[in-house]
């Protein structure tokens, strides 16, 4: 097939672009407290939307937008939750995920500190308001 | 100047605004505005405990703050969701520094603003939903 020297560096070239090496693929491994927010983000969007707080709900759906991009290509799965039975059982649940947030925030030697505090922020202010 | 040292200036510029502003507001806004400038209050004592507790000099309040000429509740209102949209901000800026103290006190700082940044456009019949709070556009 590569019949001269030119042929074998032209076809690696063509083989190596087409992704038909050997080279194993580099996995990013996902941040676990990325991966926990984005589930409690998830869950309290469900809750929230259950229970008529709408403008919530996408407060919600925009933080696991935003998580989703930065777990790439390691997002789990979207799982079964059940719903918060009053708006007092999704303050506490808000109340949950903000500590949650929080506690990754502090922990954190990543670059995502500030979106971790601002998870932690907003769901802190859900709690407030809907107390 | 530390986040902490710019977050202590902005409680001090928030307790100030509403005091100049409280006396345009009725109803559930000024009831609001009370218990918010209480809050305040609260929170620029835990920092200059903070101070205290960490050996540092706190920066004294300032004689006075620019604030924009206010006649009515709007105007009022207008002034005092500026003030605390500026205290969540200043307070976000702290909560990826390197020493875990600071990131801690700002941390907390921070959901507490936003609590207030949520309370007081409740108050004034503003949407509470906002995904970044304090974050710069």
């Amino acid at each position: 097939m590569f019949t001269t020297r030119r042929g074998l560096l032209v076809g690696a070239a063509v083989l190596t672009a087409a992704g038909c090496t050997r080279e194993t693929a580099q996995i990013i491994t996902s941040d676990a407290d990325l991966t926990a927010a984005l589930r409690t983000a998830r869950s309290l969007a469900i809750g929230a939307e259950a229970l008529g707080y709408s403008e919530i709900a996408q407060d919600h759906l925009t933080h696991a937008a935003t998580l989703e991009r930065l777990l790439l290509p390691g997002v789990v799965a979207e799982e079964e939750v059940a719903a918060p039975a009053d708006a007092e059982a999704l303050a506490e649940a808000e109340a949950t995920g903000s500590r949650e947030a929080s506690d990754a925030c502090l922990a954190t030697d990543s670059d995502y500190a500030v979106l971790l505090a601002e998870i932690a922020a907003a769901r802190a202010a859900h709690s407030a308001v809907l107390a | 100047m530390t986040a902490v040292d710019t977050g202590l200036a902005a409680e001090y510029a928030a307790i100030y605004a509403y005091g100049a502003m409280a006396v345009h507001l009725d109803g559930d806004p000024r009831s609001t505005a009370e218990a918010l400038d209480a809050e305040h209050r609260s929170r620029r004592d835990a920092l200059l405990d903070y101070y205290d507790a960490n050996g540092l000099e706190a920066a004294p309040s300032e004689a006075g703050y620019d604030l924009d000429r206010v006649e009515d509740a709007e105007g009022a209102e207008a002034v005092l969701l500026q003030i605390e949209l500026n205290v969540t901000t200043t307070w976000r800026a702290g909560t990826g520094a390197a020493e875990p103290g600071e990131r801690e006190i700002c941390l907390r700082m921070y959901a507490d603003s936003a609590v207030s940044l949520a309370r007081l456009r409740l108050a004034v019949g503003q949407s509470v939903a906002d995904p970044w709070p304090g974050r710069p556009e």
